[in-house]
């Protein structure tokens, strides 16, 4: 009796693929934001439910349970050091749920598995928010949504009902979703997760400049920001420079920004000449303060203040995407420089070579003119056989002078690091900027993206007359980098068989596809769409939404209370709907259907009111052999719309026609 | 394979349900193997009607009653083959069988069981009695008294048999086929209201037409017949049907045909037709559906088993003399409009 008892709870195999594919879908935000144990420990789990699920084994020794669990908490504690934090809390139900699977068999601990997957989905949006990892977990939901419809039609097959199913709940969730994401409160109570507080500080922007900081993200496709010119002034890319960071101290080849710049004074726009170029930017979360902005802001947003240097500098680290406007102009505002000022910008680090000197000094010779001396600095870049690379290889100690007089062979860093140092050494003021160059432009949102691979570093020095301008020498070694933006310039270099690395060279030729062209930037759009319009729709947006359309100011209380309640009338409404229309529809069929058999019977064939439609129908097409093929389809129509599982409008108006037409015909 | 071999058997497998014809059939190897449902009703109906011959009609409604998980009731003179009809069922499903005749001294432990005292254990031991199987055959039900009949009830409705205070599952799937004699035959107990309302259905052979008696006569002996039946599928495959069946669709528009039919029973009757009939009457059209290889069921399904189901349920109302039941079940499902 035992084994009856067991054989008749076991859960079928085909809601359990469900749950398992499911479960792959929400897997994807797992990895790489937590250890790569963590998921592949989760998918061992399923594998071996599906090895024991047939057997009819499951995880049954209490012993073996406590020892599990144990080891899990205390490999959590190992990876992370504490089981508090989003991330080992993830963790931990992924690695519960595992053990779940491995437990599980009966068809209570199937409806526990499908809860507890609907929170790893929740926790999914914990782990990462972009809209790809959005789309997973949709997936994810709805599939366990199908596992569970499949699982309660018992040892039915069929594919496509529960799927079906489920899509109609969904579309019929969907208007309440939207309401909710609307109105209901967003608390701010200062309770504040710190999501996804492990950035990879390594690739990224840094406020320290060395050989290969720049050159190590050329392979991060990772967006940086989004920029947007809502005034539709866009600038050529070549002139494209997205000011990051200004670094004063020099190391050589290193150079350092300031730690905590102050704020310069708001500046009066009335002093600028020229027309500034608005622009709205959607800054991914790096964990630091920059912030980025055209040559050169004028204006800042609330919450960042212009750093000397005029650079956006953020009071508060940007943990999550932040969308500001500011406006560029193409000159710098209050070009001064104060006698105090000119005595840092000529520091130089100790140990410069003789030989470094003695090219200086042969620039130098004649009291020429800073200007003169920036152009047979440039000159030197041109002439001298200095050839661009991303990856240039690794500079010693002695990198200035390996790099100048030995290798010449560098990025974008080294030239503008050496060249700086070189402008000081000859008595020039200057400083290196960092930041990105150009970026993609998406003809379908109308936005730049710019990428981590976009970074670049170039030069400011000082003239007397003219205060600061920018000089960037890659331009002189690599023009096409600078009027073609970096992917392109990559491109054309891979084509050219100057680049032995032929990884990516493939995908690149698949890009330039159209339809994979346009598909990369409608993802790209939707994706934009997706991180300005649903994931920043914070306190602060809904309630300007809330003042937009003129109910700001109330309560949470009435937000709850309200949206709950229209959700309620909603449900009402569509259920009122749905009977009203199905019993129209039924009694619409059998009308139908009473005139079909009263033309029959003026024919010559009488329906017995006891005759059920499939006997009549066999009955009316021996009595009326002309008529027969009609009779047989409007009897399989009525049947289908009378008595079969579902019926779609389609076929009602077809039976519709068909019964009109039996008596034009006839 | 003997009766014998079968009980045997059975008892080794401690009546977990398990097909006893496991090695025989793919499809009970693995229940993910796809099967056609209807071809193969199809088949284990064919394969019977070779031995019932021209009585087509009878043996589908025979089957029909078994895939609705009912209970069967045949009703007919001696010797138009209601054992052999019966025996045929359950040897083209392989599955454990046994006959038990009822007669007028037979007790209630005959076929329950007994608790004899183990010398050897010092203990009381319950042997479980011939009802312990798949396919049990009653033959002349209603030969045994009231009390013996009784005793059927709870292992029909139920599943189970209660004997000394302990309950013991009986194994699925359990289905009684019970044979009677017409209640004017000499030496009969009519059974009980109650124990006839537990038959889903009840049947009747007759005697064959000339053309298919002639094919009996000529034809091969019916005992040897029997022992050449193969089973067509076996307990799990038969499991997997009968829950199938429950999932045949049945539309508002249906329920309201089968609920005028329930309503005009009991307007017209004194004790019309019971919701268990009812149930019977949607779950026998449900199955009958599904040997026709429809996913729904229709008004024409319950007339077609209509008066099988509904007959001997009205039958012991009969007042006016030359009534019987199927002629009050025939008129019903002829003056009942279908909606």
């Amino acid at each position: 009796m035992k084994t009856l008892r067991r054989q008749d709870t076991r859960i079928p195999r085909r809601p359990l693929l469900w749950l398992a594919v499911a479960l792959l879908f929400a897997l994807p935000p797992m990895f790489g934001t937590l250890p790569s144990w963590v998921p592949l420990l989760f998918l061992i789990a399923l594998t071996a439910k599906f090895w024991m699920q047939p057997k009819g084994y499951h995880l049954r020794s209490l012993f073996w349970k406590v020892v599990l669990v144990a080891l899990i908490l205390s490999l959590l504690f190992f990876s992370y050091g504490s089981l508090r934090g989003i991330e080992p809390g993830v963790s931990l139900i992924v690695m519960l749920t595992s053990v779940k699977i491995l437990e599980a068999h009966t068809a209570r601990e199937f409806h526990i598995m499908i809860m507890v997957a609907w929170v790893l989905c929740l926790c999914g949006f914990f782990l990462s928010q972009n809209l790809a990892i959005a789309l997973c977990l949709l997936i994810a939901f709805t599939l366990l949504l199908v596992a569970l419809i499949q699982f309660h039609r018992g040892s039915s097959s069929a594919f496509w009902p529960p799927v079906r199913t489920a899509g109609k709940l969904l579309a019929q969730a969907a208007p309440l979703i939207v309401l909710l994401f609307l109105f209901f409160p967003r608390f701010s109570t200062g309770f504040r997760f710190q999501i996804a507080s492990q950035r990879g500080s390594s690739t990224g922007f840094s406020d320290h400049l060395s050989p290969g900081s720049v050159s190590s993200l050329t392979n991060s496709s990772e967006v940086a920001f989004r920029a947007e010119f809502p005034d539709g002034k866009i600038p050529t890319l070549g002139a494209m420079y997205w000011r990051g960071v200004v670094m004063w101290h020099c190391e050589g080849l290193e150079w350092n920004a300031p730690k905590n710049p102050a704020a310069l004074p708001k500046t009066s726009q009335s002093s600028l000449r020229s027309e500034g170029v608005r622009q709205w930017i959607t800054i991914e979360a790096h964990d630091a303060r920059w912030m980025f902005a055209l040559d050169w802001p004028a204006n800042w947003p609330s919450g960042a203040r212009l750093a000397p240097g005029d650079y956006l500098w953020s009071d508060q680290p940007i943990h999550k995407a932040r969308r500001y406007e500011v406006t560029s102009y193409p000159e710098i505002p209050n070009n001064q420089l104060h006698s105090g000022e000119r005595e840092p910008l000529l520091q130089l680090p100790a140990a410069i070579s003789p030989a470094a000197r003695a090219l200086v000094q042969s620039w130098t010779a004649g009291k020429a003119e800073p200007r003169a001396i920036v152009e047979k600095a440039l000159e030197f870049f041109r002439a001298q056989g200095f050839l661009y690379s991303p990856s240039p290889g690794e500079y010693g100690k002695n990198g200035l002078d390996e790099f100048l007089f030995h290798r010449r062979l560098g990025f974008c860093e080294h030239y503008a690091a050496s060249f700086a140092t070189l402008m000081r050494l000859a008595g020039v003021p200057a400083r290196v900027v960092t930041g990105y160059l150009g970026g993609e432009y998406n003809e379908i949102g109308h936005f730049f993206l710019v990428r981590q691979a976009d970074a670049h570093a170039w030069c400011e020095v000082w003239f007397p007359d003219r205060g600061w301008q920018r000089v960037d020498p890659t331009a002189v070694v690599a023009p096409d980098r600078v009027n073609l933006g970096f992917s392109s310039f990559l491109e054309r270099r891979a084509a050219a068989g100057q680049l032995d690395n032929t990884q990516g060279v493939l995908a690149r030729k698949l890009a330039r596809w159209p339809i994979f062209a346009r598909a990369r930037l409608g993802w790209q759009t939707l994706s934009y769409a997706w991180d300005t319009r649903v994931l920043s729709f914070d306190g602060d947006e809904q309630e300007s939404f809330f003042t937009a359309i003129g109910i700001a100011g109330r309560g949470p209380i009435f937000f709850i209370v309200g949206s709950l309640l229209v959700a309620i009338a909603l449900l009402a409404l569509y259920t009122g709907w749905t009977h009203l229309r199905t019993r129209a529809c039924g009694d619409r069929i059998k009308r139908i259907y009473e005139s079909f058999c009263r033309k029959a019977a003026r024919l010559g064939a009488p329906r017995n009111p006891s005759e059920g439609p499939l006997d009549f129908s066999r009955r009316a097409m021996r009595l009326l052999p002309n008529d027969s093929e009609r009779i047989r389809s409007i009897a399989e129509a009525y049947i289908a719309l009378r008595y079969a599982p579902a019926s779609d409008p389609m076929t009602l108006e077809q039976f519709a026609k068909a019964v009109s037409a039996f008596v034009r015909a006839s | 394979m003997d009766e014998k071999a079968a009980q045997d058997l059975l008892h080794q497998r401690s009546f977990i349900g398990r097909p006893m014809h496991s090695t025989l059939l793919a499809s009970d190897r693995d229940p993910e193997i796809r099967f056609d449902t209807k071809k193969q009703i199809a088949a284990f109906t064919n394969q019977i009607c070779e031995v019932i011959v021209g009585k087509t009609e009878a043996v589908k409604l025979a089957v029909a009653c078994l895939l609705a998980r009912g209970h069967l009731l045949i009703e007919d003179i001696p010797g138009v083959g209601k054992t052999t009809l019966s025996q045929a069922l359950a040897r083209s499903l392989g599955l454990a069988f046994q006959r038990i005749q009822f007669t007028s001294d037979l007790l209630p432990a005959d076929i329950l069981g007994n608790s004899i005292f183990d010398r050897n254990e010092q203990r009381f031991v319950f042997h479980q009695g011939p009802l312990f199987s798949q396919v049990v055959l009653i033959d002349e039900v209603n030969r045994a008294t009231a009390k013996t009949q009784s005793a059927l009830l709870e292992a029909m409705e139920e599943h189970q048999i209660s004997a000394d205070g302990v309950t013991y599952e009986l194994p699925r799937p359990f289905f009684v086929i019970a044979t009677q004699n017409p209640q004017y035959q000499v030496g009969t107990f009519p059974l009980p209201e109650s124990q006839l309302d537990r038959f889903l259905m009840r049947i009747e052979l007759g005697v064959p037409d000339r053309a298919s008696e002639r094919a009996m006569l000529l034809g091969m002996d019916r005992r040897e017949m029997l022992k050449e039946l193969n089973p067509v599928f076996g307990a799990e495959t038969l499991l997997e049907i009968q829950a199938k069946v429950r999932t045949i669709h049945t539309s508002s528009a249906l329920l309201d045909y089968l609920q005028d039919l329930l309503d005009a029973s009991r307007q017209r009757h004194r004790s019309g037709l019971s919701p268990r009939a009812g149930l019977a009457l949607l779950h026998a059209s449900q199955a009958w559906a599904m040997m026709n290889g429809r996913d729904m069921v229709l008004p024409e399904d319950i007339q077609a088993v209509g008066t099988a189901v509904m007959a001997h349920r009205l039958g012991h109302d009969i007042e006016q003399s030359g009534q019987s039941g199927r002629t009050l079940a025939a008129a019903l499902l002829n003056s009942v409009p279908v909606p």
